[in-house]
């Protein structure tokens, strides 16, 4: 997943005042094409910069940027979230979109799969009207060869009128073709315009060229968004428009399936000659599909999958094994007696001592935790992720468990943001802008925040309870139960309409290393840069709490809550800094259950409560942004009562029927 | 998800023995796995469907194979891959490859 890191990535190409500076050549670059073509790993090529690249269709969700400096002058270059065609279906085709229609002037790099030319030119047509350098990016090139299908890249150039040019981006191959091609890649001519009669269609909405034609043809096919804003330009020349479309072709839906076949048929005759025939040979991954997508073995695999990867690796081993390492050993007997003793001998005040050294030092609270703790976790989920990803694993997961997820209300694609959840919730909320609906987004974002805990939490709270095994029987099932009945319940309540699935299953690939590796590290990156200010942010607050008294009041107010769900007035402080981050609030527990406080019952109880319990504050900004403020404040009273009454029942259940304690 | 004609699992529908009779038009949720097939026309409820298969590129003229049916509905067109729920796969009227 690319995530931008400055507000304005949408239309960051858009064209300066001004003509390109003639000798310079084209110095914007922008990246697009279908999902799981490659546009991101050709992206990393280009700048150096490498942000993620998967083997899954829409986990890039934002505009991502980067420079190329090599070569004189420095090149922007961005890479777009995939999109299939241009009339949109989902939020990040839309942003998709709307990067590729500002992109006048800079160079449009139409990454496609060198397999699926027939799939693709379609688009590549309708980038032609666009009236910017337009160059056609046949990657996977060494798959075509294999198959036997590699086209000819001369001829096709020739046929287009623009620049074509191979390249196998994971292993580099044909980039520095690529980029020279894209520095001296001029404007064409559209030599391949709409067919008539639909170009008199379109010519009765508009007379402009570029993305006005371009939005105008979208328009007439029934794209809602578009329809609005070209009949807000000229309201009487779009109803005319739109009766002589009905006249002649029935409705917007038949006119875009005309439209579609028309350019079909136009794509077929441009690669004749250009690809071979494909020669009639099965698909090398079918039979490893059978095993993956047959229910009665691929749901056992899933089981295996979640089991090994997430909880013996991450669980077990990360959560486990690691932390335990690197807090007793490396922080408590090396690092933080060593920072104690320094900053004891040059701080002389007692309170700033306290607040880099203290109890909540932003040194021994925030750096030790996020290091410590959530360091190893976070990283070992998104190396598994990682590798999910690349394998093309994640989309037959989304097609097994489809026919689940209706019940919930939600089709096979809502998987990738729930499974994304188990590393980072925040990441997760973001990633809901691959689904269809305002509604499935909302039962996703409702399940994350409250439901589906994060790996911090999550290698935190197994750990804890790692001690009963009873205990995390107990605390898994109630968070099923709890994601199943709020999940059916949402689904009966939003008004909507069902969803539908769709979904392109990517070849099996094997998981390169370099790959899997630099999409971990820069996933830990952004889950820093993220995180670390909320750690410090925390550590200063519950520092200055401490410091006036104040953090003792908030915590007496807590203990009556507390006393609801039959925990000790101990755990008060755990569930404050659960506000701040919801594994601060686990990692508080962490040091109750070390000394003892804390009885098996208890600490059941203390873990679903504070599973269910408020998202952190960086999910709450990520709601707030992405479901607007008043969705956001709704979902987090939502989860706080239903954390604290069902923490309650578990509580109660535990004393009076469990028979623990 | 039931067949609309004689109530049984739609399942079965790969081999209906009534289908052929009442010459309903064949559709991609109605074939058997294996079975080749052109599509001949899109026929979706919604404009939001319609979109969905444009978008994977299932158009009037495409050949394609029916590699699974469950939990979805999986077809192979060239070298790409696509599934698509029986809802979807409803829509796509095919005319089947004897």
């Amino acid at each position: 997943m690319s995530l931008a890191t400055g507000a304005s990535a949408v239309g960051v190409l858009a064209a300066p005042s001004g003509p390109v500076a003639p000798g310079i050549g084209v110095d914007r670059w922008l990246l697009a094409g279908a999902p799981n073509v490659g546009k991101s790993a050709l992206f990393g090529r280009l700048t150096g910069l490498y942000v993620t690249v998967s083997n899954y269709p829409g986990t890039s969700v934002e505009v991502t940027t980067g420079t190329r400096a090599t070569g004189g002058a420095a090149i922007l270059v961005a890479d777009t979230p995939g999109l299939y065609a241009l009339l949109a279906v989902t939020e990040e085709e839309r942003v998709a979109r709307h990067a590729i229609f500002s992109a006048r002037g800079a160079a449009v790099l139409h990454v496609v799969d060198a397999s699926h030319l027939d799939r693709a030119l379609p688009l590549t047509l309708q980038l032609l009207a666009l009236s910017t350098p337009l160059v056609l990016v046949c990657n996977h090139l060494d798959e075509a060869r294999r198959r036997g299908v590699a086209p000819d890249i001369a001829l096709l150039s020739e046929r287009l009128g623009i620049p074509v040019v191979g390249t196998v981006a994971t292993t580099g191959e044909g980039v520095e073709a690529l980029a020279g091609a894209a520095r001296l890649a001029p404007v064409p001519s559209d030599g391949w315009g709409l067919p008539q009669p639909f170009a008199a269609g379109v010519a009765a909405v508009t007379d402009e060229g570029g993305a006005a034609r371009l939005e105008a043809e979208l328009a007439l096919c029934g794209d809602a968004e578009l329809a609005a804003s070209v009949a807000q330009r000229d309201p009487h020349r779009w109803r005319d428009a739109v009766a002589a479309r009905d006249a002649r072709w029935g409705s917007a839906e038949d006119f875009a399936v005309a439209l579609a076949t028309a350019r079909r048929r136009m794509t077929l005759a441009l690669l004749d000659g250009v690809v071979p025939e494909a020669p009639a040979v099965r698909r090398r991954d079918a039979a490893l599909d059978r095993v993956l997508l047959s229910p009665w073995t691929g749901l056992p695999l899933v089981a295996l999958v979640l089991y090994v990867g997430f909880y013996l690796f991450v669980g077990r081993f990360a959560a486990g094994t690691l932390v335990d390492w690197i807090e007793r050993v490396a922080f408590d007997r090396w690092i933080t007696p060593a920072a104690s003793a320094a900053v004891g001998a040059v701080v002389p005040w007692a309170p700033l001592r306290a607040l880099l050294v203290g109890e909540y030092g932003l040194f021994s609270l925030g750096v030790r935790y996020a290091v410590a703790i959530v360091l190893p976790i976070v990283g070992a989920f998104f190396l598994v992720f990682a590798l999910l990803e690349d394998s093309g694993y994640l989309p037959r997961l989304a097609l097994l468990l489809d026919r689940g997820l209706k019940r919930l209300g939600l089709s096979g694609r809502a998987v990738i943001p729930l499974v994304l959840g188990f590393g980072c919730n925040t990441m997760a909320t973001l990633v809901t802008r691959t689904l269809e609906t305002r509604r499935e987004r909302l039962i996703v974002t409702l399940l994350l925040a409250l439901a589906i805990p994060c790996s911090a939490q999550l290698g935190v709270v197994l750990g804890i309870l790692s001690i009963y095994p009873a205990a995390i029987a107990v605390w898994a099932g109630v968070l099923v139960a709890v994601f199943v009945v709020v999940g059916r319940m949402a689904a009966l309540v939003l008004p909507g309409e069902p969803p539908s699935f769709y979904l392109e299953l990517p070849p099996l690939r094997t998981p390169t290393a370099r790959n899997v590796l630099q999409k971990t590290g820069a996933r830990v990156q952004w889950y820093f840069a993220e995180i670390l200010p909320l750690f410090l942010l925390a550590s200063v607050i519950l520092w200055l709490g401490d410091l006036t008294g104040a953090l003792r009041a908030a915590t007496r107010l807590l203990e009556p809550v507390m006393r609801f769900i039959h925990l000790p007035d101990a755990a008060a402080p755990a569930f404050l800094y659960g506000f701040f981050r919801r594994d601060f609030g686990a990692a508080g527990l962490y040091d109750l259950a070390r000394h003892g406080v804390l009885g098996p019952a208890a600490l059941t109880t203390a873990a679903v409560t504070l599973t269910l319990f408020v998202p952190c504050v960086a999910q709450f900004l990520v709601m707030r942004k992405e479901r607007g403020i008043r969705t956001a404040a709704a979902v987090l009273a939502f989860a706080t009562v239903v954390a604290f009454t069902v923490g309650g029942a578990v509580g109660w259940l535990l004393r009076h029927v469990g028979g623990w304690v | 998800m039931n067949c609309a004609t004689c109530g049984s699992a739609s399942a079965a529908c790969g081999n209906c023995p009534i289908a052929p009779a009442l010459a309903l038009p064949e559709t991609l949720a109605t074939l058997a796995v294996g079975a080749r097939a052109t599509v001949h026309r899109l026929a979706s409820a919604s404009g939001a469907d319609l979109r969905k298969l444009l978008a994977l590129g299932v158009l009037p003229g495409v050949e394609l194979e029916v590699e699974r049916r469950w939990p979805a509905v999986v077809v192979r067109m060239g070298f790409a891959t696509v599934a698509l729920d029986a809802g979807l796969a409803e829509g796509v009227v095919v005319t089947r490859e004897q």
